[in-house]
């Protein structure tokens, strides 16, 4: 519809409703405060191409308190209630109002909402556009007496909106298309018509899904291919160890993010499925046993993993979940089976992953709105659970009276992995992009890591940190050489990003370090601190961890420590594992 | 660029497209009201890639005039 010419629109709007069963009619009442007479044949347009054939009524210009009583019966009431025409010229004559004055019209406003909510209190779907200030705001610091009154008349909404009304937040259309899209300023002062086409036809497919939901053509089923659809790469080529959807490798934190994205679905009554080219006990393999996978059996609803093209799978999968084909959204990497399926199940959507990997996850978030459906009360819990948590989170760094008894009850646990070579990538990408806790500063390639990786003479380590609140990922790396022969550890590298600074990693992994040294019969460990602009914190950070200096050079200090000699920090509140 | 003028007016105003002519203007078009005007003009921009500024929004006044204002403008 977006590409769709206005002229093209209206002329496909007329030839498409002659084809309509009109006995079935969705009857929507407009109430407004402006003139909004082109939104009628987009919306119109945009259900027709839905199969649902719909009437738009205006409401009086103007008028919205009495047409809210005309349109009671009405399936669905949208209500656009502008600010800038509460009274004309209002967008510029209240700045020279007095604040009583102001008060008197908000109150004035809320009589008049509450008389709104009152008369469509039995209505079943009343879609009630936030107020904004953007049309008229200059996007200034300071708060002016506009914005005032719109986050005062905003949150009475939102304390007081009916359970059959829904708010829609106005400026997610204008953040999209941006403000001087959204606005014709040459109709709102010749006809007080506000609104641009291209702001109708946005704002229609934001407000869509609740219209299909209601009747009941909200997307059911999400259904997968695998190989660079779940994971990248290709199971049958690259193997079991081959295919990746980590979060700590460079192509598996998209598919990371896909597969958590999935599950979100899924808790909302999303059914999740696979419909794969590739030998089942394969992808059984993967499912039961690759540390990356997240969609397990439990989530997975149901599985078509065969030879067999994929329209047939997918015909059967519509048959044994007992859901129409246009319930299905499926998403494949390849343009053929892309194809195949537009051209045989064309009822089905279908969703390409994009060439540009990064721009999958935003993709899938697009369309996720096709699985709305209105009984939104399980994500409401959620949404509160989430705000509840945040208010935790920072209460508690409120409540407790040292940072000690803060970080303890983080909960935090570190996981040590000893030379990993799924995340090269990230072990290179941190030597070159850490500068404050970096004691050396020696930047690597991913070929350098795997050279240090394959010669037994060094080890290295990398570590990922986990609170209570969620997982940082891989976010520290010490490289060090060994000389067994002489009993001397000589540490090359020691660094940690900066989201996890401030909590003591530092010094538990030290320990760990120190510990794991000695039982391989090191007595001597080197290191030295090569001063760069950004690393002065880390000076110290030996000398705090009982090694002595030795010699100093212009921008390089040298340290040494016998491993007898070494107190250890003993840090009970952070729980230290391997991360095998 | 005359077919296509007259397609637009036919869709906005739903009026048959042989039934435009040099005089059609609001007197004889039934649908063409203010509201309708604005149609037109924002699917005249589109189709042609022009914007009109006010005064030529006011001044269209029948199809002989919007064609020679458009006339102006590609």
């Amino acid at each position: 519809m977006k590409k769709l010419a206005y002229s093209e629109l209206l002329s496909e709007h007329k030839n498409l409703q002659k084809s309509f069963d009109k006995s079935n009619t969705y009857n929507i009442g407009v109430i407004s405060n402006t003139i909004v007479n082109q939104f009628k044949e987009i919306i119109e347009y945009n259900l027709l191409i839905n199969n649902i054939y719909s009437k738009v009524t205006l409401g009086d210009y103007d008028n919205i308190v009495q047409d809210s009583i005309k349109f009671k019966e009405y399936d669905l009431v949208v209500i656009f209630w502008d600010i800038c025409n509460i009274i004309d010229g209002f967008q510029y004559e209240i700045e020279l109002y007095d604040n009583k004055t102001i008060d008197e019209v908000i109150n004035k406003i809320k009589n008049e909402i509450n008389l709104v909510f009152k008369n469509l209190s039995k209505s079943s779907l009343v879609i009630f556009n936030s107020f904004s200030d953007l049309s008229f705001s200059s996007l200034d610091i300071q708060k002016n007496k506009l914005n005032y009154l719109k986050d005062n008349l905003n949150t009475f909404l939102e304390n007081n909106l009916p359970e059959n009304f829904k708010l829609i937040n106005i400026e997610k259309i204008f953040c999209k298309i941006g403000l001087d899209n959204s606005f014709d300023y040459r109709f709102f002062y010749s006809s007080k018509s506000l609104y641009s086409i291209e702001f109708y036809k946005s704002y229609t497919l934001h407000i869509s899904p609740l219209i299909l939901a209601v009747k009941g053509k909200s997307k059911k089923a999400l259904i997968f291919d695998c190989d660079n659809t779940l994971w990248k790469g290709i199971l049958g080529e690259d193997g079991f160890n081959g295919i990746e959807m980590s979060k700590h490798s460079k192509n598996g934190k998209i598919f990371h993010e896909i597969q958590k994205i999935a599950i979100t679905l899924n808790k909302k009554g999303i059914l999740l499925g696979l419909c794969s080219k590739n030998n089942q006990s394969d992808v059984d393999e993967v499912i039961k046993n690759h540390p990356g996978m997240l969609l397990n059996d439990d989530v997975l609803t149901i599985k078509k993993v065969n030879w067999i093209d994929k329209a047939s799978n997918l015909l059967e999968i519509s048959k044994e979940l007992n859901i129409g084909l246009d319930s299905i959204v499926f998403i494949d990497d390849s343009s053929f089976e892309i194809n195949l399926i537009k051209e045989q199940l064309p009822d089905i959507i279908t969703i390409q992953v994009p060439v540009k990997l990064y721009n999958y996850p935003k993709l899938l978030r697009e369309n996720v709105s096709l699985f709305h459906n209105l009984s939104y009360s399980n994500e409401d819990l959620q949404k509160s659970k989430m705000y509840k948590e945040q208010v935790i989170r920072n209460s508690e760094k409120n409540n407790f009276n040292s940072i000690e008894d803060y970080l303890s009850s983080l909960q935090l646990k570190i996981k040590v992995y000893d030379n990993e070579k799924s995340i090269i990538p990230r072990m290179s990408q941190m030597t070159q992009k850490t500068n404050q806790f970096n004691l050396t500063t020696k930047r690597y390639t991913e070929k350098d890591i795997e050279n240090f990786i394959d010669d037994s003479s060094f080890n290295i380590l990398s570590w990922s940190v986990d609170d209570k609140f969620g997982e940082n990922g891989i976010t520290g790396l010490c490289i060090i050489n060994l000389l067994l022969d002489k009993k001397i550890a000589i540490i090359d590298t020691y660094l940690m990003s900066c989201r996890i600074i401030g909590r003591n990693i530092e010094f538990s992994i030290m320990d760990y370090i120190i510990d794991s040294l000695k039982k391989i019969g090191i007595n001597k460990v080197s290191a030295s601190f090569i001063e760069t602009a950004k690393n002065s914190q880390v000076k110290d950070f030996y000398k705090k961890n009982s090694f002595i200096q030795s010699t100093k050079t212009k921008n390089q200090i040298n340290f040494e420590l016998l491993i007898d000699n070494y107190t250890y920090h003993y840090i009970n509140y952070i729980k230290i594992e391997n991360g095998k | 660029m005359e077919n296509k003028l007259k397609n637009v007016l036919s869709i906005v105003f739903n009026v048959d497209i042989n039934k435009i002519n040099n005089e059609s203007s609001p007197d004889s078009i039934p649908n063409w009201d203010s509201l309708a005007h604005m149609n037109l003009v924002v699917a005249l921009e589109e189709e042609f890639d022009v914007e009109f500024n006010d005064d030529e929004i006011n001044e269209m006044l029948n199809y002989a005039l919007i064609k020679e204002i458009l006339n102006n403008k590609i």
